[in-house]
Parts: structure tokens; sequence; C-alpha cells
């Protein structure tokens, strides 16, 4: 009796599902509704609306915006997961997995890294910076900025690093992607506005393009930061050995 | 001449996609897959889409290969023992 319910509820999802598939328009038609309203209007109105050079910068943070909140939050979620497990790494408890290898590093690899990080970390502020006129923002830059700091930490050592980049310091740094975002987002808010309106009607009319390019930067710079200090800090999670 | 590129990285994508599922071993399926990824931002970029072949690049050569090489740093080996 059980089994039958059971067969026979598959079934009725099974004919709902399928009967859904079968109307849905056609993939990759030109006449699907995307095509028509959504895809015209952003390339058209784009770059006045959203506020960005880069259109895919200005539908990421504003037409879409609450997406990449989410999305922010998510890797958020992720780090406070991921610590849960494995826990905080202590530069006097812990070494890096790496140091414990027998295999001697050579001095080539050590001095590349060492002479290369500055470079990717000004690469990666770059993109943060630049994301609003060319290709790029703040989860590029964030991940570039994440694997300098994996670099330095795999050729120098965990104690080298996390000495440098105190837990103080970067426990803010890690919030601070879906910080940034509720900020700003509040701003529009105290503006009588909605949540996340870069364009706020209580700021001078010919200063307005000026205020919502500023904070569609500080937005990035969050993203970037708070990215780049979510996967350093996986990272240090994972290396961590304790010392003997 | 662009075409014969695309279909070159589209060739070595497929070569790489069935190497990742067909290597036995988790090392050598890691780094196959980096390749992957690698090929796969240079033909986001040639669909002219370089927002994504620099998260690709940074993201899935980068990142998830070092984090995929710890993790399997620190796991045994069935088969060894």
């Amino acid at each position: 009796m059980k089994k039958g319910l059971a067969i026979f509820a598959l079934l009725l999802l099974w004919v709902l599902l399928i009967s859904t598939v079968v109307v849905l328009p056609p993939m990759g038609s030109p006449e699907n509704p995307t095509y028509t309203h959504i895809v015209p209007r952003y390339l058209e109105k784009g770059v006045e609306e959203g506020g960005a050079h880069n259109i895919i910068t200005g539908i990421i943070l504003n037409y879409r915006g609450y997406d990449t909140m989410g999305e922010v939050t998510v890797i958020f979620t992720a780090l406070m997961a991921v610590l849960a497990v494995l826990g905080r790494e202590n530069f006097l408890l812990h070494t890096s997995k790496a140091e414990m290898s027998t295999v001697e590093k050579s001095i080539i690899v050590k001095s590349v890294a060492r002479f290369l990080t500055p470079f990717i970390v000004l690469f990666a502020l770059y993109i943060i910076f630049h994301g609003a006129e060319s290709p790029g923002g703040g989860f590029q830059g964030g991940a570039i900025l994440g694997a300098s700091i994996i670099i330095i930490t795999l050729t120098l050592g965990l104690a080298f690093v996390t000495k440098k980049l105190s837990l103080k310091y970067r426990v803010l740094f890690e919030s601070a992607g879906p910080l940034g975002f509720f900020i700003i987002g509040m701003v529009g808010i105290l503006c009588g506005q909605n949540f996340l309106t870069y364009l706020l009607p209580c700021v001078a009319l010919a200063y307005q393009d000026l205020v919502r390019h500023l904070l569609l930067i500080i937005v990035e710079i969050g993203i970037g930061v708070g990215g780049g200090a979510i996967i350093a800090s996986i990272f240090f999670a994972m290396e961590k050995v304790e010392k003997e | 001449m662009l075409r014969i590129l695309d279909a070159l990285l589209l060739i070595f994508l497929l070569v790489t996609a069935i190497g990742v599922v067909r290597t036995k071993d988790l090392l050598g399926a890691a780094i196959i897959f980096s390749a992957y990824s690698l090929t796969m931002a240079i033909i986001w970029q040639q669909l002219s889409a370089p927002d994504l072949a620099l998260t690709e690049a940074a993201v899935g050569a980068g990142v998830t290969t070092v984090l995929f090489l710890i993790t399997i740093s620190r796991t045994v080996r069935r088969e060894d023992e």
C-alpha cells in the first residue's frame, strides 16, 4: 500500500515535470523572452543605468545586486563551515604542511616567489579598482589576492605570513564583502530610496554620477578584500599541521 | 587561423575532461583538472568573455588546484595499504 502510494506520487511528479519541460521555450532560440527584452535593455542602457563602463560590472552590482550580495554571503558561510570543522590556525602552535616536507625547496623558487608577490598583489588591486572600467572586479581580484598569499605561504611558511597578516585584522577583512554590501545598501535606505540604490537623489545632481561610481568601487573593494582574506583563511585552516 | 586554434582548444578540452574522469591517480587527476580549467579560460577569452576568463584562470586553475592538492596530501591512499 505504502509502496504503491510512493510510486503513484513519483509518477505524478514525473508527469508534472515532463509537462513543464515540454512547454519551456526552445533552448537558444532568439525569440526567447530573455533575448527580446532583457539583453537589448542591458546593452542599450546598461552603461547609463548601471553606472559602470564595463556592462558586466554594472549588471552584477546594480541590476543583480541582490544576487551578488547572496554570493558574497555564500562564500562567507563557506568559510564559517570550514573553520567550524578545521579550526583557526595559530602560528605558535601550528606549522604548514609544506614546511614539514622533507623535500628541500630550492633557492630559485623562494626568490621568485618573494620577488613576484608584490607584483601579483599590485595586479590584483588593479583588477579590483579597475573593475568598473575594464574586465575584472571584486571576485577576480580577490581570487588573485588570495592566490598571492597562498604562494608566499607555500614558499616562506605559515608562521612568516600569519605573523604579518595578523588574525585581528584578517577577521575584519573576511567580513568585508557582506559588510560592504550591507553598509552601502543602507546608504540607499537612509537617502529615502530602496536597499542597494546607488543613484542617490539626496546628493546634488552634478555629483550623483561620481558618488555612484565611488559606491560601486567601495563595494568592489569589499568583495575583493573579503574574497582574498576568505581564500587565505580557508587555505591556512587546511594547510596547518600541529608542531611537534 | 583562429578557427583552427578554437578547434584545437575544444579537442584538448574534451581530452582533459575525459582524462580527469579516467585517471585513477588523484594527484594526476587534480593536475589534469587544472589544465582543463586553463583551457576553459582561453576558450572564455575566445568567446569574448574576459571577466569569466579571469575568474576561471584565478579560481579554477589556481586556488581550486591548491585546495585539491592539500586535501590529497592530507588523506591516505587506500591501494598502498
